[in-house]
């Protein structure tokens, strides 16, 4: 276990390196840069531009910039954002709670759905026709688009949640804090719901056509028993390799949906800093987000390999 | 089991938030005006930011500033320098001297008195050039500052310099403070800046708010600011922003897009202000990526064939102008008397002809076997602009011109007209109060030296905006902008098609808003704004 957990780690360094040199590569390669909002106002002279430029070390090499950059970041020196000059490692991890609580929620929220939907879909079929309905509308809803209906119908017409943001000011209580997470965790939880629902009830019925199933009902088993015990628990490996998988990029934070709600996570940070061309506050958060991505991918490894004896035997 | 517990925490979690909710909708009132605002400032350092200011204005006051009708009225400055009251003083070596006399009794909000030593640390500050203040426009020609008192401040300049007004529109660096300091790390000020002005700094929430509040002892007496508290919110999503305004979660939006207008105007909590702006929708037209548009007669015929009016009744619904020119008409500059071209197909067709684009079978004008095709580079996401970039395509192409429409991220499309890279651009240039226009249309001031981006070389417009910007007297330059502004028209360089009117949408029972056509914003006058305390 040991060995395996070391090798996989081992594997993830040059990857990350890799990844690195390319997102350095591709967020230099895209048109604008840290000084092009400048350009838009004419009271910025080309003077100004070339002094900024040399003052925020943009005219140096992109390899230089690259070495110096990477030289940094693994001390520990994730440098300062080019838009507001603070250091980066504070701009990210302001934003980490909000965050962690629209993610966290969302994701047992979905789980919670997507569990009771495939197994029930599963074992019944009325029930199946209209989750697959509605598991469908889930998958192909826009994100961002269902995120504005969920605001029109809740916030503006009905009035019972506020549409955005995080927390009302001056009304930070707990009950105002939930009111404000409903919509945007309704959102992602549907949207992720919708799919899981969809692998788990396919991968119960699998586990349902299996002939351990047909001995079990022979042996007179409940059907509860059979599904929930029996079915469920064969059903749940590949489930959550794709939840793991899933929760990697979510992670990383709900990038449209936070943005939309005005919710101050790091997935609306990385949209100001992409549009803004915030490089080292956007190579600090496609790192983070590679890293878990890898972690999560290790984890969802390692699951499998504990749930599932079989996976042991052919290591 | 488990899931029955998971499932009835998350049923009363929901049924809690939304016994909460009701609470969050409270009306805007002289103790909390709540401001829904695109973005995020990056630093709330006037001269290190390099967008609109509004959260600054509060804080933060210019020597001037410029009102609604675009004058500019002193603000820190007992009164705006001019040859006439003796605060400008033209030198025999060709240099000129501006007095500024600073209104007494002004503290800065630690109490300290605010200076002419402020102002020359100001200018000796930014000319260092040891930090990044966002430009350094103007300053660079002063050569020094001398404070012969406390309340006079004597700016040297090495050259005329028209503009000289707004030097320090955007105030003053406390010395007492900043002095000795790296200002781009100084957090402390960047981030809760000191100021004169009628509100401070009290708490910024990264990502979600900034809320100033009423300024202890602000010189224009107890009695200012009306309003206690002003929190702004950072939403960036539009559709987002504007339903909490409908929503009655922000009490006002300021400078609403065009298309959002019709949905709030059935909303009776709020008002929507509008000026005309100090800014100009046009097609660039550049000459030296697509040579055809060196031909005058090319411009003209382009300018004949949109039907303007036709595109401001339908996409803008009306809320804009057109315009003739790219001085606006709230420009004490601005030269009504200039060639227009209307609406005419025909003659679009005639001139074209004339100048031997032939009408082809495709539908598409050649030359030499060369089709009169180019492309309308614009920004892409910005609804208004997409669909008048469309309906000048099909204006266009009724007239035997072929113009694809490319859109670009608002990022990306500033490097890519900076480096000339286009044929044509739709957009707009966003100016300040003072009627300077030599960097649009000066032939020496292609990118990189400035924004002629219509790369337009002619000798005696060029001739004429250098004389107007080495000109202080007014009704002289007046005369000299007046002649530039037939000349353009003449050339016609770039397609202008609207004035940026700009609109916000404030509480309906606000007093003494104004809006502003500038980037002075619509805070300028913020210390004023008022609900009536009775009624309500």
């Amino acid at each position: 276990m040991l060995r395996f957990f070391t090798r996989r780690a081992a594997q993830a360094v040059p990857l990350l390196l890799v990844v690195s040199l390319l997102v350095f590569v591709l967020i230099h390669a895209a048109p604008g840069g840290p000084l092009a909002l400048y350009l838009d106002n004419p009271n910025v002279r080309p003077q100004d531009i070339e002094r900024l430029r040399r003052a925020m070390g943009l005219d140096r090499s992109l390899a230089a910039q690259y070495v110096a950059w990477l030289g940094a970041f693994v001390r520990g020196d994730w440098g300062y954002s080019y838009a507001d000059g603070r250091p980066v490692l504070d701009r990210l991890l302001e934003r980490v709670p909000a965050t962690l609580e629209l993610v966290g929620t969302s994701t047992v929220a979905a789980l919670i759905i997507a569990l009771v939907v495939g197994v029930l879909a599963a074992a019944r079929r009325g029930f199946d026709r209209v989750a697959t309905g509605v598991a469908i509308a889930g998958i192909s809803l826009p994100v961002f688009w269902f995120g504005l209906v969920l605001q029109l119908a809740f916030a503006n017409a009905l009035g019972w949640l506020p549409s955005s943001g995080r927390s009302s000011f001056g009304g930070g209580d707990v009950g105002d804090m939930l009111a404000h997470l409903v919509l945007p965790a309704a959102v992602l939880a549907v949207a992720h719901a919708a799919g899981w629902s969809r692998y788990l009830r396919g991968s119960m019925r699998e586990a349902l056509a299996l002939p351990f199933t047909r001995t079990a009902r022979a042996g007179g088993v409940s059907e509860r028993r059979i599904v929930l015990r029996h079915a469920l628990r064969n059903a749940l490996l590949p489930f959550v390799t794709v939840v793991l998988l899933d929760a990697s990029i979510m992670a990383s934070g709900a990038v449209v949906t936070e943005s939309v709600f005005a919710w101050p996570g790091v997935g609306s940070l990385f949209t100001e800093a992409l549009a803004k061309r915030d490089y080292t506050v956007l190579m600090a958060f496609l790192m983070c987000a590679s890293v878990a991505v890898v972690i999560l991918n290790l984890v969802a490894d390692v699951a499998v390999y504990a749930l599932d004896p079989r996976t042991r035997e052919a290591a | 089991m488990t899931f029955r517990i998971a499932g009835r925490v998350l049923f009363a979690a929901m049924l809690g938030a939304l016994a909460c909710a009701r609470s969050s909708g409270r009306g805007p009132s002289n103790d909390l005006l709540i401001v829904g605002y695109d973005r995020e400032p990056d630093t709330m350092n006037r001269y290190a930011t390099h967008i609109l200011e509004d959260i600054q204005t509060g804080v933060i006051e210019g020597l001037v500033t410029t009102d609604e009708k675009m004058n500019v009225v002193p603000v820190l400055a007992s009164e705006v320098p001019t040859q006439a009251n003796g605060g400008v003083k033209m030198r025999a070596d060709g240099g000129m001297d501006v007095i500024w006399k600073l209104r007494p009794g002004v503290k800065w909000h630690d109490g300290h008195s605010h200076t002419s030593a402020d102002v020359k640390f100001t200018v000796d500050a930014i000319n260092k050039g040891d930090w990044k203040p966002e430009s350094t426009d103007g300053f660079d020609r002063i050569e020094s500052v001398e404070t012969p008192d406390s309340l006079t401040a004597v700016v040297h300049y090495k050259e005329v310099y028209a503009p000289y007004e707004m030097q320090f529109v955007r105030g003053t660096l406390p010395k007492h403070l900043l002095e000795g300091r790296d200002i781009d790390k100084a957090a402390d000020y960047n981030r809760n800046p000191l100021g004169t002005g009628p509100y401070h700094v009290a708490e910024w929430k990264t990502g979600e708010y900034i809320l100033l509040e009423k300024a202890k002892d602000y010189w224009r007496g107890p009695e200012y600011p009306k309003i206690n508290r002003i929190l702004f919110r950072f939403i960036s999503n539009t559709t987002t922003r504007i339903n909490q305004l409908k929503a009655g979660e922000v009490h006002m939006v300021a400078l609403v897009p065009w298309d959002k207008v019709r949905e709030l105007k059935s909303t009776p909590a709020i008002r929507l202000n509008q000026v005309l702006g100090n800014g100009y929708e046009h097609v660039t037209l550049n000459e030296k990526r697509f040579p055809p548009f060196a031909d005058v007669r090319v411009r003209r015929a382009l300018a004949h064939a949109i039907d303007r009016q036709l595109i401001v009744n339908t996409i803008l619904d009306s809320l804009v102008t057109t315009v003739n020119g790219p001085i606006q008409p709230l420009s004490w500059a601005y030269e009504p008397n200039v060639a227009k071209y209307d609406y005419d197909p025909a003659k679009a067709k005639a001139l074209l002809d004339d100048a031997g684009w032939k009408m082809g079978a495709t539908g598409v004008r050649a030359k030499d076997g060369t089709p009169l095709s180019f492309t309308i580079i614009t920004q892409a996401g910005f609804a208004i602009r997409e669909n008048v970039a469309q309906a000048i395509q099909k204006q266009f192409k009724d007239v035997g011109v072929d113009a694809k429409v490319k859109l670009i991220d608002g990022t990306s499309i500033s490097t890519v007209w900076f480096s000339g890279d286009f044929d044509a651009m739709l957009h707009w240039w966003q100016s300040g109060a003072d009627p300077e226009i030599t960097l649009f249309f000066a032939a020496d001031r292609t990118p990189p030296a400035g924004r002629n981006i219509n790369y337009l070389k002619d000798d005696a417009l060029t001739k004429l905006l250098y004389a107007s910007d080495r000109t202080v007297d007014q009704s002289a330059r007046r005369d000299l902008l007046r002649r530039a502004q037939m000349r353009v028209a003449d050339l016609v360089p770039e397609l202008i098609l609207y004035n940026t009117s700009k609109i916000d949408a404030v509480p309906a029972t606000l007093r003494h808003f104004t809006g502003n056509p500038t980037n002075a914003g619509p805070f300028w006058n913020v210390h004023e704004w008022e609900f009536p305390t009775a009624g309500r």
